[in-house]
């Protein structure tokens, strides 16, 4: 009997090991930062959330040993405090190489059906993450052929070494590049904004938006200005999907930001969706941003071509930009490609400064400084940036 | 050159050997038999590499993805080659090429290189090769980081696009070890419908397709001549290109007909200008 009981041990103990060890790897569940009443984003089947995965990738984001020279990470090109952008009109790689594009907002990423300025391919974070890290055309991190000394740092860093495998147990081989853009994706995830004064107006709290801002919220809704139809949404963009969308919305739209040569041409090198379909209806088609913190992320436009939030209101009252000379001459507002929406319209002084001030309700300071999205500091194993 | 040399007349005396084994059991097919396919990297009828220049040409990349193997005889027949799996370079019926060895004009490589594909094949009178450079539809838009080898270089990754760079090649035009003019070219499938979650295919296919008559198994080794590429897209004359396959790159017009590929339409029609047999060395 005595070697039954010893099995009843062994057991008892395997199981109270095992429980531990569940609960180790899930000590605290994982919650949506999403008020009641919104729909959850979407999440991968093959990547759910997790408390563990999401603190792994937060580290991951803000560490510059992902970067050819140890010091860009994703935080260089997407900072919190500029709702996850650069503040500069095209970003810089790690190697100094300017990007055609500039950096966009991952304020509610998760929310996003497309993720970048021109690509109808790229729906998942855990592909785009990819692109910065390993991307050569441009470089921006810079990593493309150095995957081992990537998978080498996850090993040997002493931080990673042990939350990796809290963040993926039961993988034989936590330690990959697979993992690293999974816990990227997962805490990017969590970068949600919905407590914007606007959003505590249509929470019941009427006085959330100040003077001028709900006029403004009417202006912006209205036919008339026809804002909403690229920038509508829970989101303030067309491309926007959840867990209970029924029809995953997308969405790119030539702008009339330039018409080289009165042919609708764009720039080289930055010619919107074109670039990938070869089809000239895509001349100029990038996604419509969020506007969500739009206050906080001049400048504007993909190519950061307008400088602040009054002049970008006037580049779409004219229904297009006017360029009057230079290598890019041409009047945007006769762009052939231009989306039907850019019909132009006239606004009186004070229903401009109205609508400026409703896009300024649209900044949720919370999401600016969230101590969970922040940098976990030079402090920890990882050493920071 | 650093090649791993096939051996000259090895395939008819393998193929003598197992014919009587073979007749002895009734209705059995001769089982495969190796072979080796050596492959190499000229500029004209010279030697080039990252720290070896030709005509003022040194190699900046080259790195490829080719399969689909297939070798002809004489009477218009043609038998399917199995690939061997082998790591780092083959898996999945699809070989990856690399002559990029991270030294020289070749900044962002490694030093692995490998010019050889190993395969089996069926005995017989084989007078030829077909081939093509790409990686296979029902590859080239699976997650790369779950893929095996060869498909998990993430040099090879073109993420933004969901596929594969097919070819990556560059020429640098030297000038007392500085590059004074450069050519690039990225491979790929392009146009591509649906989303990384959702791949829908592509409607620019841009694989070339490869036919060598002439090869012979154990004697032949296929070159791979940058030449061609250099004279059209200017670089000969000192003018510095890239084409990155994109549908809208002008400049990948020239570079897409050395590959024998219709720029407009993807579709392989004709032999690659750069493609050649020559004797084993």
């Amino acid at each position: 009997m005595s070697v039954s009981k010893g099995w009843v041990a062994g057991m008892a103990l395997a199981v109270l090991v095992a429980v531990l060890v569940v609960l180790s790897a899930y000590e605290r569940p994982f919650r949506w930062a999403v008020p009641d009443g919104l729909p959850l984003p979407l999440v991968p089947a093959d990547n759910p959330m997790s408390a563990v995965k999401v603190e792994l990738g937060r580290q991951l984001f803000y560490d510059g040993r992902l970067s050819i020279n140890g010091a860009t990470s994703c935080a260089s090109c997407h900072r919190q405090e500029l709702a996850f952008t650069d503040g500069l009109a095209r970003s810089v790689g790690a190697t100094g190489e300017l990007h055609p594009r500039g950096s966009m907002s991952l304020v509610n990423a998760a929310y996003t059906s497309r993720l970048t300025w021109a690509n109808h391919l790229l729906d998942r974070l855990e592909t785009q993450a990819l692109t910065p890290m390993f991307g050569e055309e441009p470089v921006e991190m810079g990593m493309s052929g150095r995957e081992s000394t990537l998978t080498e740092l996850l090993r040997s860093d002493p931080h990673y070494r042990a939350a990796f495998p809290r963040a993926f147990p039961g993988d034989d081989d936590p330690y990959s590049i697979l993992n690293t853009v999974r816990a990227l994706a997962t805490f990017v995830r969590t970068i949600v904004s919905f407590d914007s004064p606007y959003d505590r107006y249509l929470r019941g709290d009427s006085g959330a938006l100040g003077a001028g801002q709900e006029e403004g919220m009417h202006l912006f809704f209205s036919e008339r200005l026809e804002c909403f139809h690229c920038h509508g949404g829970l989101n303030f963009t067309d491309s926007s999907t959840h867990a209970n969308a029924v029809v995953e919305s997308v969405g790119f739209h030539n702008t009339g930001l330039y018409n080289i040569d009165g042919a609708g041409g764009y720039p080289p090198g930055n010619t919107g969706l074109r670039e990938l379909t070869g089809d000239r209806w895509d001349t100029g088609r990038f996604r419509a941003p969020t506007l969500r913190n739009i206050a906080v992320t001049a400048p504007y436009m993909h190519d950061g071509s307008i400088e602040d939030l009054p002049s970008v209101i006037d580049h779409y009252a004219r229904g297009g930009r006017n360029i009057p000379e230079g290598p890019y001459a041409g009047d945007g507002a006769l762009n052939p490609y231009k989306s039907e929406f850019l019909r132009g319209f006239e606004l009186s002084s004070e229903e401009r400064s109205n609508l400026l001030a409703f896009l300024e309700a649209l900044t949720d300071r919370s999401v600016l400084s969230n101590e969970a999205l922040s940098d976990p500091g030079a402090g920890s194993a990882s050493g920071g940036k | 050159m650093r090649q791993s040399r096939g051996r000259p007349g090895l395939f008819p005396r393998i193929t003598a050997l197992t014919a009587p084994a073979c007749l002895a059991l009734a209705g059995c097919s001769a089982p495969d038999q190796s072979i080796e396919i050596p492959f190499s990297v000229q500029f004209g009828n010279e030697p080039i590499a990252c720290s070896q220049a030709a005509a003022d040409m040194r190699l900046s990349d080259l790195r490829l993805f080719v399969y689909d193997f297939h070798l002809t005889s004489a009477p218009g027949g043609e038998v399917a080659l199995t690939l061997d799996d082998q790591p780092l370079w083959q898996g999945e019926q699809v070989a990856m090429l690399d002559f990029e060895d991270g030294t020289g004009s070749c900044r962002n490589g490694s030093a692995a290189t490998n010019a050889t594909v190993h395969a089996r094949v069926a005995p017989g009178a084989y007078t030829g090769l077909r081939f093509r450079i790409g990686v296979p539809e029902a590859l080239n838009h699976a997650d790369p980081l779950q893929a095996q080898a060869p498909l998990n270089h993430t040099s090879m990754h073109w993420h933004w696009l969901t596929g594969y760079k097919f070819l990556r090649a560059g020429i640098a035009r030297t000038d007392v070890n500085e590059d004074v003019a450069t050519f690039w070219i990225h491979l790929g499938s392009t146009r591509c419908a649906g989303s990384a979650s959702d791949p829908q295919g592509c409607r620019n296919s841009n694989r070339p397709e490869i036919l060598l008559p002439g090869f012979i198994p154990g004697e032949s080794m296929v070159v791979i001549d940058l030449a061609p590429l250099a004279a059209a897209t200017g670089l000969d004359e000192g003018m510095s290109a890239d084409c990155s396959s994109g549908p809208a790159e002008t400049s990948c017009e020239r570079p897409f007909a050395i590959f024998g590929l219709d720029f407009a339409s993807g579709e392989a029609v004709a032999t690659p200008d750069l493609i050649r047999v020559t004797k084993q060395e």
